[in-house]
């Protein structure tokens, strides 16, 4: 059928199933809006304030998804504003593919008006990257990067579309049936490696599993909780693993890392048998490498083959995909019971809190930001979706909310984001409008998108927003208090009246700055119809514990300062 | 230690900075490098020398082999 390459695009993307396009129109990509408008009976378009939020809410509508976020911006600034979102989804291996416009391709090279090397820009932070420069290039460049994107350990994608294969008459065929070969056949398992691994975890005086994001990509959270009950294993989550166990299990023993829980760090290091599924060994979650778990055996599941050996020698490695693997695992597993093994996460679990008792800030009133997550899992009993920003709010959001449904923890690991949260929630909002969704930021990150405001009115998204000010970028903040003597070099920040800013945006709020109105603010703004702010002004030198100080190991992690 | 990695890959714009990349990303020196389309069509051929960590070289040939064009990988001690 004679079609414009810019008709090409929509018609292939309906194809791969898009309902979604989050975007930004711009010169370059102009003939690719005109086609758009034509199919706004299909194909949501959100129009965001700035094509990095275009980036994250495809982000936060991929993770509740599972399916790829889909982003247009135009050539130049509209490109570049992209790459934050791009490096973010590669970190965090999050499908995505960007269709960008790029400058008519007899003008490439030349510095033509918004002319920037998107491929040149994007190569190191993409899964696959590629420049149509002819309409005929469109239907298969776009089929494969749905491919790429999605198979194997997920990422993001970027089409570089010149304005004149946008605008090109051509011959358009879907490509069926096509191939990617390096994706052609899923990874096998080798019979021999499950067979060691269960001789492994079967003859485990203390096994401990690990669990990351790869559980919750792959689906594979009964898988998990079968091998967790069957063996008596006690499980921890990577901060991108949080709500692939629900926090009420029983063998669910917390968060690993550096602002993780007392007793899933330090029993790292008394394990026999590690059993890490879908994650990745990140520098976040092992401390000093060295001295990282050097009397367990480690039985290591991922879909990334560079991942195995990469940080830590395992002694078993699978490459292949968590459900997969635990499905072929499970029936080699033995049932016993390991009452004393849980028992030593138990009586850490209680020096941790007796800690966090101890330290408990008494004073004037102010709540904390362990008050406004604790208060907030309370009301909405784990079952909100909860998108944190990054700094002290994401690891309160972490450790204080219990999470009981499968990706309701959604937040920027790898990369560390701040800004991330509001259009996270945005895409996250969009893909479920009935679920309960609140971004979590502090008075730092909400300045960093807080422009999206805007798309969260235009849109009409019952979003709910809360923002916990201290005064300070408070993470940078509390290092600075630990380890460079109180020095508190440019983290003092202020911000906007948010209740005004709200009001401005059209958007409803209210602000808390006393611990005893944080319940009956809270249950407002799950009442109310519509978006919310709720601002809550917290202590504002609070420090989140435990912690392991850079270099240390996970034995070393701090309970107090 | 210097390795010789010998790479074939699809022809395709854009592949060897992709490799090269991962080598930059690592403040990795080329001292030799070579690419040329093969007797098969599509296929080219490339051999990169360099001096590499032995703690890493298996880690970024592996990072390397993720590179959709690539068709095969393999890595060896350079003969000097």
């Amino acid at each position: 059928m004679k079609m414009l390459g810019s008709e090409a695009i929509i018609q292939t993307l309906l194809k791969q199933g898009v309902t979604t396009i989050f975007g930004y129109p711009g010169g370059a990509n102009m003939p690719l809006y005109d086609a758009l408008y034509d199919h706004s009976d299909k194909v949501r378009h959100i129009l965001v304030r700035h094509e990095q939020g275009a980036t994250h809410a495809a982000e936060g509508y991929a993770r509740v998804t599972g399916k790829p976020g889909v982003c247009f911006a135009t050539s130049g600034p509209g490109a570049t504003n992209l790459v934050t979102g791009i490096a973010d989804a590669m970190m965090d291996s999050i499908p995505m593919v960007c269709i960008t416009g790029q400058v008519a391709a007899h003008l490439l090279g030349s510095d033509a008006f918004q002319e920037t090397d998107v491929i040149g820009i994007t190569t190191p932070i993409t899964k696959w990257n590629y420049q149509v420069t002819k309409a005929e290039e469109i239907p298969m460049a776009l089929a494969k990067a749905f491919i790429i994107a999605q198979h194997g350990r997920p990422g993001p994608v970027v089409i570089d579309i010149t304005k004149n294969a946008q605008m090109e008459m051509f011959d358009y065929k879907y490509p069926e049936n096509i191939e990617v070969p390096k994706f052609a056949k899923d990874p096998t398992i080798n019979t021999e490696d499950i067979k060691k691994a269960a001789e492994l975890i079967n003859n485990a005086k203390k096994p401990y599993l690990l669990v990351g994001h790869g559980v919750l990509i792959a689906q594979a959270e009964t898988a998990v909780q079968t091998l967790m009950e069957k063996a008596d294993i006690p499980a921890a989550v990577t901060l991108h693993g949080l709500s692939a166990v629900p926090c009420n299990h029983p063998l669910y023993v917390g968060m690993l890392g550096m602002h993780g829980n007392l007793g899933p760090n330090v029993l790292t290091n008394q394990a026999d048998v590690l059993i890490a599924v879908g994650m990745r060994f990140d520098d976040r979650v092992t401390g000093r490498l060295s001295h990282y778990a050097p009397q367990a055996k480690i039985i290591h599941i991922d879909i990334d083959a560079s991942e195995l050996h990469k940080n830590v020698k395992a002694h078993i490695a699978i490459q292949a995909d968590a459900k997969t693997t635990l499905d072929a695992l499970i029936p080699h597993i033995k049932k016993q019971k390991r009452y004393a093994w849980r028992k030593s996460f138990s009586l850490l679990k209680e020096k941790e809190l007796h800690a966090e008792i101890k330290r408990a800030i008494k004073g004037d009133g102010l709540p904390t930001m362990k008050d406004v997550i604790e208060t907030l899992s309370e009301e909405t009993d784990g079952n909100a979706v909860i998108v944190a920003d990054v700094g002290q709010n994401q690891m309160f959001s972490a450790r204080y909310y219990c999470y009981k449904k499968p990706n309701s923890f959604i937040t920027s690991g790898g990369l560390g984001t701040m800004g991330f949260s509001l259009p996270a929630a945005i895409g996250v909002q969009v893909a479920s409008p009935d679920q309960e969704v609140f971004t979590i930021a502090g008075d730092g990150g909400i300045q960093m998108n807080i422009q999206e405001l805007a798309t969260v009115t235009q849109e009409k998204l019952p979003l709910k927003i809360i923002v916990m000010s201290n005064g300070f970028l408070g993470m940078v903040r509390q290092w600075q208090q630990l380890f460079f003597e109180k020095r508190y070099s440019s983290t003092p920040i202020t911000g906007p009246d948010i209740v005004k800013v709200a009001d401005a945006y059209g958007i409803s709020a209210n602000r808390v700055t006393h611990k005893k109105d944080l319940v009956s603010a809270i249950q407002k703004m799950r009442s109310h119809v519509g978006s919310y702010i709720l601002e809550v002004k917290v202590e504002q030198e609070d420090n989140i514990f435990p912690m392991m100080p850079a270099g240390a190991s996970v034995e070393e992690i701090r309970l107090e300062e | 230690m210097t390795y010789t990695i010998n790479i074939a890959t699809e022809n395709k714009p854009g592949v060897l900075y992709r490799i090269t990349g991962l080598l930059t990303k690592r403040k990795i020196n080329i001292e030799n490098l070579n690419a040329f389309e093969t007797k098969k069509p599509g296929i080219s051929q490339i051999t990169i020398t360099a001096d590499i960590e032995p703690t890493a070289i298996d880690t970024l040939v592996k990072q390397m082999d993720k590179i959709v064009e690539i068709v095969n990988i393999k890595y060896h001690v350079a003969h000097r």
